[in-house]
């Protein structure tokens, strides 16, 4: 404790970068709004989506500083149109699991990554979980893509930068990425890449395509907004 | 109650006692369907506090979205000295995300370290808020479109080896 760094508190300036490091008696009780000394890091996150067992966590999990977490949400379903009995709309709560870890990015950012299974319905929980978002991963496993519908479409209809990432099991894809462009119907514009979800590299260079759509995004809307 | 401090004394909320929002699963027919927003100081003297419209969003099992936009599930939480101090006085429940959030986490974490429901994890941490024993810092609305963070993600990422 009594190694702290000398910091004159009057000055943000001055602070130190790293808020866990500093004397927990710098900061000060309930009430306060500012506490800019022990402030906790700035949260951003990228949503890894996909059907069943095509490798979200696989992805996470390779890539993550913490060993992977899950939690269940409950999630919405407005079964409205998708009930094809003719029922009345209707809504149920069913508990899906979250995978999520993170990785330090700098000083102040931290980075989330929250994997998803794709459903085919869309509620209230996935609006927690995209609204925010840098952006997606859309994972598909090429012997099963119309899993992915559902995800490419909601994140199409949301506005959310996304790419497709074809999980090359064992090391091949079992179609050619034009033709899986093709069968899913997605933009031109809509990066589509292979990677391999147990390699860290491979799912870093596909994380930091997701992020050169959401700068190619934030730089239409500044120029346009 | 599990509370330290007289009611009036300083900003801080009085916390709802964790026992009575257990029955957060699932009550098929018993659900209470109102809005969550009640006017301040209703005089119902209610059995225990109700400082932050946590029941109703607890007996509909997360049917009702909670009208105080809820916090983002990567929103990060740290214990303040308050919360440090009063440690010991809380109902346990509470207890475990005072001492669990030393170092900044995520609610997502909260939930998944004490295993918790994501939702049961966002109304006790936002109670504890409240309350002054925890100190939060949410992301910035529009984030998401700010180029300078982005690109910082991005030199963050590239580092990884
Ligand atoms: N051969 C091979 N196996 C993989 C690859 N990626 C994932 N797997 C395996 O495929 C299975 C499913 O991967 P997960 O990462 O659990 O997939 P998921 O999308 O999280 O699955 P769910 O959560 O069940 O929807 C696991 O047994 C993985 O070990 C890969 O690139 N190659
Ligand atoms: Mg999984």
């Amino acid at each position: 404790m009594d190694s702290k760094p000398s910091v004159d508190a009057g000055n943000p300036k001055l602070q130190p970068p790293y808020p866990q490091l500093l004397d927990p008696r710098s900061e000060r009780g309930p009430g306060e709004s500012g506490d800019r000394s022990g402030q906790p890091p700035l949260p951003v996150k990228i949503v890894v989506a996909g059907g069943f067992g095509v490798g979200k966590t696989t992805t996470v999990s390779v890539i993550s500083e913490i060993p992977l977490l899950t939690t269940e949400a409950a999630m919405t379903e407005v079964a409205a149109h998708i009930d094809r009995t003719g029922h009345v709309p209707e809504k149920t709560t069913t508990t899906v699991a979250l995978d999520f870890g993170c990785i330090t990015i700098d000083e102040e950012i931290k980075l989330y990554l929250f994997g998803t299974p794709g459903q085919d319905r869309f509620g209230f929980m996935w609006h927690d979980l995209t609204q925010g978002a840098l952006g997606a991963l859309v994972i598909v496993d090429t012997r099963r893509l119309e899993d992915c519908y559902a995800a490419v479409d909601y994140f199409e209809h949301h506005d959310i930068p996304f790419v497709v990432a074809a999980n090359r099991f064992d090391g091949r894809l079992e179609h050619h990425l034009e033709d899986v462009r093709w069968a899913l119907a997605v933009s031109d514009e809509t990066p589509l890449i292979s990677f391999d979800a147990r390699q860290r590299r491979s799912v870093r260079d596909a994380l930091l395509s997701v992020l050169h759509m959401s700068l190619a995004r934030a730089e239409y809307s500044s120029v346009v907004g | 109650m599990v509370l330290s401090s007289t009611p009036g004394d300083d900003e801080r909320r009085p916390l709802p006692d964790p026992g009575l929002i257990r029955p957060y699963v699932d009550e098929p027919g018993g659900v209470d369907d109102r809005p969550d927003e009640r006017p301040s100081g209703s005089n119902g003297a209610p059995p225990y506090p109700e400082p932050s419209g946590v029941r109703p969003y607890l007996l509909t099992g997360g049917r009702v979205r909670p009208v105080d936009a809820s916090l983002e599930i990567e929103a990060q939480v740290k214990t303040t000295s308050a919360g440090r101090a009063d440690a010991v006085r809380l109902a346990y429940e509470y207890r475990d995300i005072v001492l669990l959030c030393a170092q900044p986490i995520a609610i997502a974490e909260v939930a998944a370290r004490l295993g918790l429901h994501l939702g049961v994890a966002r109304v006790l941490t936002s109670d504890l808020i409240e309350a002054g024993y925890l100190a939060v810092r949410r992301p910035d609305a529009g984030l998401h479109q700010n180029k300078k963070i982005i690109e910082r993600v991005i030199r963050g990422l590239q580092a990884i080896r």
